[in-house]
């Protein structure tokens, strides 16, 4: 053989490389569906970022009050993973052709990732016939819904009430049963002058928290982001309205301004007795009050939220997560089942309230004895379903489009620049819908 | 026999030519296999519009047309240029001057401060951020009580000021980077001969110029690489905006390589991302020529 040059060498590399490349990706392909297991035993794969539903499912699956006459015999494989990572992986797993999990969680605001482009429709069984039956009995199946078809069921109400420290408040004079907003954030001025305590908080951290912090009051005002047909409708009379009495809340004290509703500041500010009151849903009692200030069990309640005299809702909602089943896996029917039985029967929505206080999304178990009698001792005790079951009866639809996160990044700044008053409401929402719109256009 | 013994030798010479570059290939193969085809492939991402699923539909330069025009990459690219060109500025001279604090004679304690001054490079970023978020935050953090209890300033935004929250990036990043850099100027700088500067001294030459006449000059390797190391990593920055503000307030802190994450992993536009991907390689690449030409690195002395 004759010396090899340079060139021969390189071109020798490309063909190896090139023949490795393509083994290696064929070795990485589809290994063919597998075929669905009908009845018998099957181990499902779940994704979620969130041990309470690992927890949860793993348990139910065995709980023959739920599972008895079950064709399968179900055991919960988990694989935690971080809620934006979920929606990364269950694509880049499609499209190698990989194993997908038979469930996953899907974290609100990362549904609408899965919005565009058919990924909800070619990835997730399509629920509506398990939903419809339902119709307005089953709350929350419309953020998780593309075209009108609902791709995933909501773990947790996360309905929004108003927590207050009952203690403070009559300490403090005010009425805890002021009927509307505009009446509160004027109290709250006149505490704040002479304490220096708040009666609401306004997050000026992240887009994602200052976005979610004015949805939540414009969806309790009648307003939203989008309508059901994905049409964006945030640059409204409410809209103006919610920001207007942000931005007066902070001015006068009543609201104080923080980084993050759920981080330190917010701790410090509990402790304190700096914050007397918030507006947050069912599951800010056990992640926001009860893991920061456990000491402060039995003076806090919940109430609906003041109304805006203007019109609107007495409860909101915000943050969730929902369950979807793939499609075409070994375990899909018995991933369906589980979930059928789980999460859309009175029982499996008991079960799931024992197990992590998950608010039920069926509205007539609100009224239910069993549900009536439920105290809460971290609330002095208090009947809370008789304030859910009132928020539920009022709960405002919150609508999703694919292009919301786009939408939170470009409001973000805008709000946050007319909560502190650098600019009026109605201007801050047209800059953020102008920028959303060059995006989502171009 | 003779036949034998030429076939022999001929298998022998072939071997010889062979070896060296079987020895070399394992590299070429994986840098082609891990760097190559990404790139490659990035770079047709560019071309289309996909979301993850189905087939990319080719677009041709749409995506970079849309760059151009998105207020948000330019955004971006400012604020990474900011990043850059304070990293360079403050972060490269305080290492330098923490060197030579460390290596000056008789210091007590030497290796407590090595060890001081290394730590933030091993500490988890997501702690780091955590404490510098309960250090800045504008209500209830210890710096704002410190300037408060000492000189009575009202509480300063460090975190919601787009401004105040751009330049908290840059102190997190000093504070990462310093330690780090400074070891490779303490390495620098107990390399330099000591007779360089007792020959200076003997001149009459005083500490400043010591420093500049001897020191600086003898660091101009060390200097070269970690400057146009610190170039590219920064154009890259993306750990503490990300852990720090998330971006904010508003977008007042995002980096060109968080534009790049959040069109991809939290907006599903992959092939937008890819050609911001691609436009950021090419700064980062253009970047780091410029810089090893401007500053000599690999230069023979």
């Amino acid at each position: 053989m004759t010396d090899l040059t340079r060139r021969q060498l390189l071109q020798l590399l490309g063909l190896t490389g090139a023949v490795a490349g393509t083994g290696a990706l064929a070795g990485c392909g589809p290994s063919g569906p597998a075929a669905p297991v009908t009845a018998g035993a099957v181990d499902l794969r779940m994704w979620t970022h969130d041990p309470g539903y690992a927890t949860f499912f793993t348990e139910a699956a065995g709980d023959q009050a739920l599972v008895a006459g079950s064709p399968w015999q179900t055991t919960v494989d988990v694989t935690s993973i971080a809620p934006q990572d979920i929606v990364s992986r269950l694509v880049t797993q499609a499209v190698a052709q990989r194993p997908l999990p038979d469930l996953a969680g899907l974290v609100i605001d990362q549904f609408p990732r899965v919005m565009r482009a058919g990924i909800a429709e070619n990835l997730f069984v399509d629920l509506t016939s398990r939903t419809q039956a339902f119709g307005d009995g089953l709350l929350k199946t419309q953020p998780y819904s593309v075209d009108g078809r609902v791709y995933a069921i909501e773990s947790d109400n996360s309905i929004s009430v108003m927590f207050y420290r009952a203690d403070l408040f009559d300490e403090l004079g005010i009425p805890a049963d002021v009927a509307t907003w505009e009446e509160l954030v004027e109290i709250g001025g006149e505490v704040a002058a002479r304490t220096g305590q708040a009666i609401g908080m306004v997050s000026n951290g992240d887009n994602g928290a200052i976005v979610n912090g004015f949805v939540q009051l414009l969806l309790q005002r009648g307003g939203g982001l989008y309508d059901a047909d994905g049409t964006l409708t945030v640059e409204s009379d409410e809209a103006v309205e919610v920001l207007e009495l942000m931005a007066a809340g902070v001015r006068n004290g009543a609201f104080l301004a923080l980084a993050d509703p759920y981080g330190g500041a917010v701790a410090a500010a509990l402790k304190n007795s700096e914050l007397v009151a918030t507006v947050m849903p069912n599951w800010y009692e056990v992640y926001g009050l009860q893991a920061n200030v456990p000491d402060q069990s039995g003076l806090w309640r919940a109430r609906t939220v003041p109304a805006f005299a203007d019109g609107g809702h007495v409860a909101s909602t915000l943050g969730g997560t929902a369950f979807a089943v793939l499609k075409d896996q070994p375990g899909t029917e018995a991933a369906l089942d589980l979930l059928e039985r789980t999460y859309l029967t009175p029982e499996g929505q008991r079960a799931r309230y024992d197990a992590g206080a998950y608010m039920p999304t069926l509205t007539e178990l609100y009224d239910a004895p069993e549900f009536q009698e439920i105290t809460d001792p971290y609330l002095g005790d208090q009947r809370v379903f008789e304030v859910f079951s009132a928020a539920a009866a009022d709960m405002p639809v919150f609508y999703q489009a694919a292009g919301a996160s786009i939408l939170r990044d470009s409001l973000g700044g805008p709000i946050l620049r007319a909560i502190n008053g650098q600019t009026r409401a109605a201007e801050a929402l047209r800059t953020g819908v102008e920028a959303y719109e060059r995006q989502v256009s171009s | 026999m003779s036949t034998t013994v030429t076939a022999t030798s001929r298998v022998r010479a072939d071997r010889r030519v062979w070896a060296p570059y079987v020895f070399v290939s394992p590299f070429f193969i994986i840098f082609a296999l891990f760097m190559l085809v990404p790139v490659g492939a990035g770079v047709y991402l560019s071309l289309t519009e996909w979301a993850g699923l189905g087939s990319p539909e080719y677009i041709g330069l749409d995506n970079y047309a849309r760059l151009l025009q998105d207020a948000s990459f330019g955004v971006a690219l400012a604020n990474t240029a900011f990043y850059t060109v304070l990293a360079l500025a403050v972060v490269l001279p305080t290492s330098l001057l923490i060197a030579l604090a460390l290596d000056a004679k008789g210091l007590r304690l030497r290796n407590l401060f090595r060890l001081t001054y290394f730590m933030p490079v091993v500490l988890s970023p997501i702690i780091i951020a955590l404490i510098f978020g309960l250090i800045f935050d504008g209500r209830y953090g210890l710096l704002n009580a410190v300037l408060d209890a000492l000189f009575g300033i009202p509480p300063v935004a460090w975190l919601t000021d787009p401004t105040l929250a751009r330049v908290v990036v840059v102190v997190l990043v000093l504070w990462r980077w310093t330690g780090y850099l400074t070891i490779f100027f303490l390495a620098g700088l107990q390399n330099i001969p000591r007779e360089l500067h007792e020959a200076a001294e003997l001149d009459g030459a005083g500490v400043v110029r010591r420093f500049f006449a001897v020191t600086l000059p003898q660091l101009k390797p060390v200097t070269a690489f970690i400057a146009v190391t610190m170039l590219v990593n920064t154009a890259q920055i993306f750990e503490e905006p990300f852990l720090l503000t998330q971006g904010g307030p508003g977008e007042a802190t995002l980096s060109i390589s968080m534009f790049v994450y959040r069109a991809g992993f939290q907006r599903q536009e992959l092939g937008y991302a890819a050609a911001a991907g691609v436009v950021m390689f090419l700064i980062v690449f253009t970047l780091g020529r410029i810089g090893i030409r401007a500053f000599g690195v690999g230069r023979t002395r």
